[in-house]
């Protein structure tokens, strides 16, 4: 297995129509590592639900924006950097949801948190200089 | 995302393919919605389902609860490893019934 590889940036804009070729790119810098589909995989989702947690929530000025997602390969990591423009929002203060609950009960907000935390070894969140940076890192 | 349709016997068959993510789910819920409003008893093929994020589940948990309140049956079947991942993190393994392949979970529904 590759132990390095990288860094790529890869950017989206603040679109949901966006996402399906953000991923694309985002699978294929894992294929170029040589890294599991498994691990490819939970990237993408634990991507999806941040970026659709931004551009959902994030920009009440309804204009175009762009995220950026640094991705690494180094120390036998994973590591990937988003890097956004929106409002402060750290996915860490979030509550976790009872996932034990039958399904009548179920709410579905605060899963997609949840899946980030659990899909990813690491999370971290900073703000700075008016942008959230949120890295997650996933052992190999 | 690709949606493929079929119907064998009683039971419809949908088989969402490559990734649910949060912009395709909205089709994947149109769909869904559309096929169970039909009274059918669905299964939800996901051998060739890649991917699936907390908006897909939603579209999951919508359809399954929609089937039970006009007794309709919906079952899921041939879940690929990172897609029950997901499942097995949200705790949704336990509120669906889950098969191991579509032919199974089509016997399945059709015998009741």
């Amino acid at each position: 297995m590759a132990s390095q590889g990288g860094p790529v940036a890869i950017r989206m804009r603040n679109d949901l129509g966006d996402l399906s070729r953000f991923l694309d790119e985002v699978e294929a810098f894992c294929r170029t590592q040589g890294l599991p589909d498994e691990v490819a995989r939970g990237l993408a989702v634990a991507l999806d639900e941040l970026i659709t947690n931004t551009v959902t929530h994030g920009y009440p000025d309804g204009r175009q924006h762009d995220i950026e997602l640094h991705l690494e390969v180094a120390d036998s990591r994973l590591q990937a950097e988003l890097v956004d423009d929106a409002e402060a929002f750290n996915p860490l203060d979030h509550p976790v949801p009872d996932t034990t609950l039958p399904a009548e009960k179920r709410p579905i907000g605060g899963l997609g948190i949840h899946l980030v935390r659990n899909l990813m070894d690491d999370v971290s969140y900073e703000r700075r200089d008016g942008r959230n940076h949120t890295r997650l890192s996933r052992r190999l | 995302m690709d949606i493929e349709q079929s119907a064998v016997g009683p039971v419809t068959r949908i088989a969402p393919i490559g990734r649910v993510d949060s912009y395709s789910a909205r089709d994947f819920e149109s769909r869904l919605m559309a096929v169970i409003g039909g009274g059918a008893a669905v299964v939800v093929d996901l051998e060739r389902l890649d991917y699936i994020s907390s908006a897909g589940l939603r579209v999951l948990l919508l359809a399954t609860k929609q089937a039970r309140a006009q007794n309709a049956r919906l079952a899921l079947a041939a879940m690929q490893k990172s897609v029950r991942e997901v499942f097995d993190i949200s705790g949704f393994s336990s509120i669906f019934e889950i098969h191991a392949s579509a032919d199974e979970a089509i016997a399945a529904l059709s015998s009741r």
